[in-house]
């Protein structure tokens, strides 16, 4: 699918409140453009809840339920197979962030996929709990300044790696997990519409930059998602019936490129900046490892 | 004891503002406390912070309804809300603006104070943050403080959450406010309509509590219903395009977070400045630098 192809019926209208030059927002309409109207939405405590919809407003066109931080795939879930038992021809989909997936929403997660429920499930990665004020979650990068790992004289940043969900996902034996980036939009769009068309459990994890939680000029929000797939900091990959491919090759730049963009690796010294070049240079010399074997 | 409500954005500082007052009513001998309206704000939407200042120990913990004193920190937003709503007689408005007090008009004769902080905020500080000069104005209209109880609260305030050096340049920008403050009073002739909330009764709820898309007297709800909120007053750089330039390659389209670049077919392309909250990605992503962001 190309960008021109999309529809141009908005089932994301305008009139949200996010931030300006919010991720989170491009994924959610962009996604709304591609699975269409025949779509239940599902949405556990999130931004996109929050800036998509306080009672009685709402920005979806589509049937929404706001569930629980830690059950919308089991809630997703069940509505999937009330509508088979209808017979009615619809689609689910789950939109949560980062905290809603790696963390609280891991264990309804994790059981959704090993029944191979008929799901879709969207995280849209800002990397922190945004919508609470910006609190480390467990798909924080390493060095990330947030209110839970602040910059001081004992800690500087986030100590630990970002959580590689997509790849516990992949464990699962589900039939599609893919990865992407709203700097890469075909790449994106062929994902969206690969795990519409499929059935079955489908992950999609969605790399959405945040200005407000990340402190940038919100003007760069698809620069830094596509910096990030650049540096290898993000990787875009898809599993589907259990081929994994790279769809991306990163040029791997230096991963200074992609965090001098951003207050909240200002702190940053050059032995955390190595700490951090580490991680990705051993995370790719993985993945493509995989590839060739 | 007096009571101040802030108006101001998300992002604006109007929380620091209410602490910094707070701080430096404090350093005055008085008792005092701030304290921000909690909601779901986003940064760029309209919110508000209070401060409440007392000779003896304060024992009220709400918010404040009916303000001695309120200050606008962006005076767009005097144009979207009531701002005087709940002002205690003889109670007075200060605003950010380059105008007149004499050519605001806030639906409600008041006693009013002007100051072009935003002026004086790019001037001191490069950036349009109004928070700090705002107080200077506030010193000066009000007579309850001294500047430099203000200047020492900026400073108190502002360096916890960042350097030294730029708490101070906020405390200049309040100093040279102080002196450029022009009192006057508002004239009343617009009226604002109270806005309405959507209460239904239990009986009057759908079936299974899901919300259809409908009219009710608070404008539309349900699924699609914020199509009504008009986001445009958000936005301090408005993108324009350049028809010329443009080759319909649909990056701004396609990444636009507002859905607010509309498609005329198949040849051009329009920009709704109703909903656009100006955050500049269109500009950034257009490969034939065909939009350009202007100060609104």
């Amino acid at each position: 699918m190309k960008i021109k192809d999309l529809s141009l019926e908005e089932l994301f209208t305008s009139g949200h409140t996010a931030c300006p030059g919010c991720g989170g927002a491009i994924v959610a309409r962009i996604a709304m453009k591609v699975f269409g109207k025949n779509t239940c939405a599902y949405f556990p405590a999130n931004c996109l809840l929050v800036f998509g919809g306080t009672y009685p407003y709402n920005a979806f066109k589509v049937p929404y339920l706001h569930v629980l931080f830690e059950n919308s795939a089991v809630c997703a879930a069940g509505i999937s197979r009330a509508l088979k038992k209808l017979g009615r021809d619809a689609k689910t989909v789950a939109f949560a962030g980062d905290g809603g997936t790696a963390d609280i929403g891991m264990q309804s997660l994790s059981g959704a996929a090993e029944r191979n429920e008929d799901i879709i499930y969207i995280c849209y990665d800002n990397e922190a709990y945004m919508n609470t004020g910006i609190q480390r979650s467990g798909s924080t990068p390493f060095g990330a300044w947030t209110t839970t790992t602040p910059v001081g004289k004992k800690i500087a940043g986030k100590e630990v790696f970002k959580k590689d969900v997509p790849r516990i996902m992949m464990a699962h034996d589900v039939p599609y997990v893919a990865t992407a980036s709203i700097g890469y939009p075909n790449d994106f769009l062929n994902k969206l519409e690969k795990a519409r068309d499929m059935k079955g459990f489908r992950y999609l994890h969605v790399f959405a930059p945040c200005p407000t939680g990340w402190r940038y000029d919100p003007a760069k929000t698809v620069e830094i998602g596509k910096l990030a797939v650049e540096c290898g900091m993000w990787t875009l990959y898809e599993c589907e019936n259990g081929v994994f491919r790279i769809t991306k090759k990163p040029k791997l730049s230096p991963v200074t490129d992609y965090i001098k963009l951003q207050g909240r690796f200002r702190h940053m010294t050059e032995e955390q900046v190595d700490t951090l070049q580490g991680w990705v240079t051993e995370k790719w010399e993985k993945i493509s490892g995989e590839t060739k074997g | 004891m007096y009571e101040v409500r802030f108006h101001g954005r998300g992002g604006q500082g109007a929380r620091m503002a209410a602490e910094a007052l707070a701080d430096a009513a404090f350093l005055e001998g008085n008792y005092a406390m701030a304290f921000p309206f909690f909601g779901a704000e986003r940064r760029g939407a309209p919110v508000v912070a209070f401060t409440r200042v007392d000779k003896q120990k304060i024992r009220i913990r709400t918010q404040i309804y009916e303000p001695d004193y309120v200050v606008v920190l962006d005076d767009k937003l005097v144009d979207l809300i009531n701002i005087t709503e709940g002002l205690k007689k003889g109670g007075m408005a200060i605003i950010n603006s380059a105008k007149k007090p004499e050519d605001i008009d806030l639906g409600k004769k008041v006693s009013t104070a002007t100051i072009d902080a935003t002026g004086i905020s790019l001037d001191v500080l490069g950036v349009p943050i109004t928070n700090s000069a705002i107080l200077g104005a506030f010193a000066k209209a009000t007579g309850l403080l001294d500047i430099d109880s203000i200047k020492k609260g900026i400073v108190d305030m502002f360096s916890m959450r960042m350097d030294k050096k730029l708490a101070e340049k906020n405390a200049r920008a309040a100093a040279i406010a102080y002196d450029k403050t022009i009192v006057g009073t508002c004239k009343a002739q617009r009226t604002f309509e109270k806005r309405k909330m959507w209460l239904p009764t239990y009986k009057e709820m759908p079936l299974g509590l899901a919300t259809p898309p409908m009219k009710t007297e608070a404008g539309l709800v349900g699924p699609g219903s914020f199509i009504e909120n008009k986001t445009g007053s958000w936005r301090t750089f408005k993108p324009i395009l350049d028809h010329e330039k443009c080759i319909m390659c649909l990056f701004c389209w396609f990444y636009c977070p507002e859905g607010c670049i509309e498609r005329v077919g198949n040849t051009t392309l329009k920009i709704n400045y109703d909903y656009c909250k100006g955050c500049g990605i269109c500009a950034n992503e257009c490969p034939k630098n065909a939009i350009e962001m202007v100060r609104e």
